[in-house]
């Protein structure tokens, strides 16, 4: 039972900080699970072998995942990618990605992935450092990680940045007639928003304890999509939703696999059709409505 | 080498036909209902699917079996449409989580059913031309033919007729076309219908050449997705060269590159083409 809600904390970040992207600025990126594996394996390959503490590695981690982002999200911005097309140049790079990391086999082990056996560790009074173990550790440990990336989101949005971006998002144009450096905006928000999804990325490695190429797959971006359309684009609380619905929901119900994916796939076609602005975008209007 | 060459090019435009005519339904559905349907590549699978069940259970001979399993990839595509995609229209985003959804509902009912082991049907049609040093073999001569033939036919049908010039004024502007006359429900019902059941020719096709697995699709509606734009989203001819200009790339770039990047090699042209020519290759410029 912990377990659905730790990986629903896990995804949580990773839908938070799409939508930062997303549902906020309006850039439909499908380089989010690319930085998401990719920061699993730095992480897990710096403690390997740097022998460097986890919360040390996942520094580098997050650097190389802004550094992957500017470059990327450079391209696309400079030459104005939009929507579709956008979508389908960050997919292309993230695809190149994932075919490094699973010819690479020297260092990422290929498509067999790497085994974490190692856990972070946290210091505690009293006790001093413990490895965070068991699914109690894990819940609080996840539940913080995912407060503090709500938090940080939140704080940008609230910001000038975060205006800026609902600017761009609503017209590019008038944003630029505005004053607003569009292109440095946009960067920001992708930047950001890789950042925070790049502690998803291993911490997620570390929960498991096992890393694959399949982190990066077209899939897992679909998946984290179908999480922030399900709950509401641009709403924090809506990709939580989301993220907690499909997780929990096929889980909680005993049924074969093909049957769960079944299952899945008819939650996202119904809500989508119930509810085309997410379970958070449907109840605001609701409750809009009712306060006029 | 250069009959190496020479055959790489041949098998992968072959190949790149396959992504042409999923392309081009991928074209026809977003240019006149602004929906990228992601889960063309599933009606493709049914058609591969049905075509082996017609086929080999139901001892249809093979000529005759593609012709109802495209049919029936059309009907599964009718009922999406009916059933869903008519309330995502215009949306992308919600188009794209519909056939998110779809993808996982058709794929994992036919892994229900016939389990993820490849399955291969018997030779339709054995032996193989050859062309100097070069051999062909000639079911995936037929193929590319049959491809070419259809993809031609459908620019043939629509330039310059009046159901043409009325899709591309529904694209263009939806509300002055229905004012025109156009009966735009139907027009888009019949480009869903074509559309699915345009891949799942595709997939019938596919059988005859590859083994079957229920994953099938997923490669190549992105493959599909990359050839219509590489073409240029909404030029007809386009999602067929794009596709052949793909396959040739992806099979000509693992004879001088690393095999294993053959993915890549497709996605880097596409890239820079996108950035430096957004229309793509023959899509229109304005």
């Amino acid at each position: 039972m912990l377990t659905i809600f730790i990986y629903t904390f896990l995804s949580g970040i990773l839908a938070v900080t799409f939508d930062l992207i997303f549902g906020f600025t309006g850039q439909l990126s499908m380089f989010h699970p690319a930085v998401f594996g990719l920061s699993a394996y730095v992480t897990h390959l710096l403690v390997l072998h740097a022998r460097l503490p986890f919360w040390l590695a996942t520094l580098p981690a997050a650097a190389a995942a802004v550094a992957l982002a500017i470059v990327v999200g450079s391209i696309c911005f400079k030459f104005r990618l939009k929507t579709f097309y956008f979508a389908v140049v960050t997919l292309a790079f993230a695809e190149m990605l994932r075919l490094i990391i699973v010819n690479w086999n020297s260092v990422t082990n290929g498509t067999l992935g790497l085994v974490v056996s190692g856990k972070p560790t946290i210091w505690w009074p009293g006790t001093g450092l413990v490895a965070i173990r068991g699914p109690v550790a894990w819940y609080y440990l996840t539940l913080a990680a995912l407060g503090a990336t709500v938090l940080i989101c939140a704080r940008v949005l609230a910001s000038w940045m975060g205006r800026a971006f609902g600017a761009i998002r609503l017209n590019e144009d008038l944003a630029r007639t505005l004053g607003i450096n569009v292109f440095r905006y946009k960067l920001v928000s992708f930047a950001i928003g890789n950042a925070l999804a790049s502690f998803a990325g291993g911490l997620y490695g570390y929960y498991t304890g096992y890393i694959d190429p399949g982190y990066l797959s077209i899939n897992q971006s679909m998946e984290v999509l179908a999480m922030v359309l399900l709950g509401g684009q641009g709403t924090l609380t809506g990709p939580v939703v989301g993220s907690f619905v499909l997780t929990a929901l096929p889980h909680v119900i005993d049924l074969r696999a093909e049957a769960r994916a079944i299952l899945y796939g008819a939650i996202l076609i119904f809500t989508i059709l119930v509810m085309p602005r997410g379970v958070v975008g449907t109840l605001r209007a609701w409750r809009m409505r009712r306060a006029a | 080498m250069l009959s190496l060459v020479a055959g790489q090019v041949l098998n992968g435009a072959i190949v790149g036909s396959m992504y042409g005519i999923i392309a081009l339904g991928i074209t026809l559905t977003f240019g006149i209902t602004g929906i990228v349907n992601f889960a063309l590549g599933e009606f493709m699978m049914i058609g591969a699917y049905a075509t082996f069940a017609l086929a080999e259970r139901g001892g249809l001979p093979y000529p005759v079996a593609v012709v109802p399993a495209a049919l029936i990839a059309a009907a599964a595509g009718y009922v999406c449409n009916k059933a869903f995609f008519r309330f995502t229209r215009g949306n992308l985003v919600n188009g794209l989580l519909v056939s998110i959804g779809l993808i996982s509902v058709f794929e994992s009912a036919v892994l229900w059913y016939w389990s993820a082991t490849p399955i291969e049907m018997h030779y339709v049609l054995p032996g193989a031309l050859r062309l100097g040093d070069v051999s062909l073999p000639k079911m995936k001569l037929l193929v590319f033919a049959v491809i070419v033939v259809v993809i031609a036919l459908t620019y043939a049908a629509l330039a310059g007729t009046w159901l043409g010039r009325a899709s591309f004024a529904y694209a263009q502007n939806a509300e002055a076309a229905t004012l025109m006359g156009v009966h735009t429900e139907r027009l888009v019902t019949a480009v869903m219908l074509y559309s699915t059941g345009l891949a799942g020719l595709g997939g019938a096709l596919y059988a005859s050449l590859y083994s079957l697995e229920p994953s099938l699709g997923g490669v190549y509606v992105l493959k599909g997705m990359e050839a219509a734009i590489l073409g240029g989203i909404g030029s007809l001819m386009g999602s067929l060269w794009g596709g052949v200009i793909l396959g040739v790339i992806e099979a000509v770039g693992s004879i001088f590159l690393p095999t294993a990047f053959r993915d890549a090699y497709g996605l880097a042209v596409l890239v820079a083409i996108l950035l430096f020519r957004p229309a793509g290759l023959f899509g229109d410029e304005s």
